[in-house]
């Protein structure tokens, strides 16, 4: 099975210290590579893709260093985050030169299965330079898939895409992944990283902040209280009797005023120190009190939150 | 169909594609017909039995083809072989493919370098179909039209290097045929040695041999080998070296 391995990888530039001492190893799957504007995404993907040397440590793809050999694309892609593109070719066109330049022995059946998968048929004879920055997105993506790869390398590939179209290639990108492949995204949307990526790596200032399941990563950051929003049938007795577990530092009521077709009022957010207290401590002080649970929801478990507080670390 | 011929003929493809994109086309026909025009006016205003018509075709050959259109039709098609690749940023979806950087290099210079003479051809032969007559057989298109393909292989080398490194080829390129090739070659012997335009003249004059008079003194043989030779190394080599350092994260 094909691996990504980062070992204590850096690149500076001159003085600038553009990513340092990464280490990880991405399988199959997606792994989403999250970070703010100038963390070293970009730089690591490039050097994933064998575009930069790295200055110190090692980025192998299958034990071999993905620098040293251009035969490396075969199984290998990256679309690139710039919109540029050869605006004088078709789409069918630019996806056929990939197909071409892969040495593929079908060309032409290659790039009509690629301009399928992101349903570009009917716009593929047109001039790349008449698309719009969505269309530009997916014709590179079809380029990029057209000999398909084992491991694909994605910079913002949702940039200028509409909801419809997003939905389209996160599906194209799950099917992929479910078929093996070594998927990696570079994203700030994070909304849709959540429902996409089995794996996050968070970049900030060059370093590797965290790394696995965002559930995972942000059940290990202790220091920051875990927040449940929890409705019942009697919010504020609950309150009280949640008080009472050492583990909770701090309820307050809902300002939701809604209630539930099962009744019951705004709710309680609670925050805890110990997660796991507090799911063994809530179901039996609500038996005791005779209070019926109507929703548990964690609030800060989004990708959106676990990025949020390591930025801000 | 072999792979590697695969891979050869899509490049050469998309090199003449990106040449004659984006009214580079009519540029360069507009080029190739400038001398056509020049010489219907002569012939209009000059009646045949005049016998001017060789001096005519050899001065317009000399002065206006291999002087000026040749170095700018090079200009356009040198600087723009790489230099639009690395600007935008496309070169990534080259680089990102099983071929040699090497072989992106060799592909982009040849098409530069064959777009450049084939201009030259209807620059050459149309004016000389207007005022051809028994002094200009058919050997002086042909003689003229080898010392523009010359020329075209060494000018083509300086500015495809100039199109890799810089953001502003097409201007340096420009100031270089005004300073280099216009002024100081024609008035500087020692300047004369690194001028591709009296490269082509000498290759010219020496096919054309005693039948007409092209270049006073043309630069030896010997001095197009050499310096030929180490303008298309450095020319060649320095693309390739930018190439193959490519980074695309340094255009971030």
């Amino acid at each position: 099975m094909t691996a990504i391995e980062l070992r204590n990888a850096s690149r500076w530039y001159g003085n600038v210290v553009a990513v340092n001492d990464v280490s990880c190893m991405l399988g199959a799957g997606i792994t989403g590579l999250l970070g703010p504007n100038g963390a070293g995404k970009t730089t690591v993907l490039h050097m994933m893709a064998g575009l930069l040397q790295p200055s110190a440590g090692e980025v192998l793809i299958d034990g071999v260093a993905a620098a040293d050999d251009s035969s490396i694309y075969r199984r290998l892609t990256l679309v690139p985050e710039r919109e540029s593109t050869y605006g004088f070719l078709t789409g069918r066109e630019f996806v056929r030169m990939s197909a071409r330049l892969q040495q593929l022995a079908d060309a032409e059946d290659a790039a009509t299965r690629a301009i399928r998968l992101v349903e570009l048929e009917d716009a593929q004879h047109r001039k790349i330079a008449t698309y719009s920055k969505g269309m530009r997105q997916r014709i590179k993506v079809a380029a990029a898939l057209v000999h398909d790869p084992d491991v694909v390398l994605l910079d913002e590939p949702f940039n200028g895409m509409d909801p419809r179209q997003r939905l389209h290639m996160m599906a194209v990108l799950r099917a992929e992944a479910a078929r093996g492949r070594v998927i990696v995204i570079s994203s700030h949307i994070l909304e849709e990283l959540n429902d996409l990526a089995d794996n996050v790596l968070v970049m900030v200032a060059g370093r590797l902040a965290a790394s696995g399941h965002y559930r995972a990563i942000r059940r290990l950051m202790t220091d920051r209280p875990h927040t449940f929003m929890i409705r019942s049938s009697d919010d504020r007795r609950l309150a009280a009797a949640l008080l009472s577990d050492a583990s909770v530092f701090g309820v307050e009521l809902s300002t939701n005023n809604g209630s539930g077709a099962e009744g019951g009022g705004g709710g309680i957010i609670v925050r805890t120190s110990e997660r796991s207290t507090l799911t063994h401590h809530l179901p039996r002080a609500a038996r005791d009190a005779g209070i019926r649970l109507l929703e548990i929801r964690p609030t800060d478990e989004s990708l959106e939150s676990v990025f949020s507080y390591l930025v801000e670390r | 169909m072999s792979g590697a011929f695969t891979v050869d003929r899509t490049l050469v493809w998309l090199s003449a594609r990106q040449l004659f994109a984006k009214r580079r086309a009519v540029l360069a026909l507009g080029l190739a017909l400038i001398p056509l025009v020049v010489a219907l006016v002569f012939r209009l205003l000059v009646s045949d039995s005049s016998g001017s018509s060789g001096d005519f075709l050899i001065g317009l050959a000399r002065d206006l083809v291999i002087g000026a259109l040749l170095p700018l039709t090079a200009v356009l098609f040198g600087t723009t072989a790489f230099g639009s690749d690395i600007e935008d940023g496309t070169l990534l979806y080259l680089l990102l493919k099983p071929v040699a950087r090497w072989r992106v290099v060799l592909w982009k210079y040849l098409v530069a370098v064959v777009s450049t003479a084939a201009v030259m051809v209807p620059a050459v032969l149309l004016p000389w179909l207007v005022v051809r007559g028994p002094d200009l057989p058919i050997q002086v298109p042909l003689s003229l039209l080898a010392g523009l393909g010359v020329g075209s292989v060494f000018y083509c080398a300086g500015f495809l290097a100039l199109g890799a490194w810089s953001r502003r080829a097409l201007v340096f390129g420009l100031l270089y045929v005004v300073a280099i090739e216009m002024v100081l070659s024609r008035n500087l012997t020692g300047v004369k040695a690194i001028s591709a335009r009296e490269f082509s003249l000498a290759i010219s004059q020496k096919l054309l041999g005693n039948s007409a008079a092209l270049v006073d003194k043309p630069v030896t043989i010997a001095t197009i080998w050499t310096m030929g030779t180490l303008m298309l190394v450095v020319g060649v080599g320095l693309t390739l070296w930018k190439v193959r350092g490519y980074e695309a994260a340094e255009r971030l």
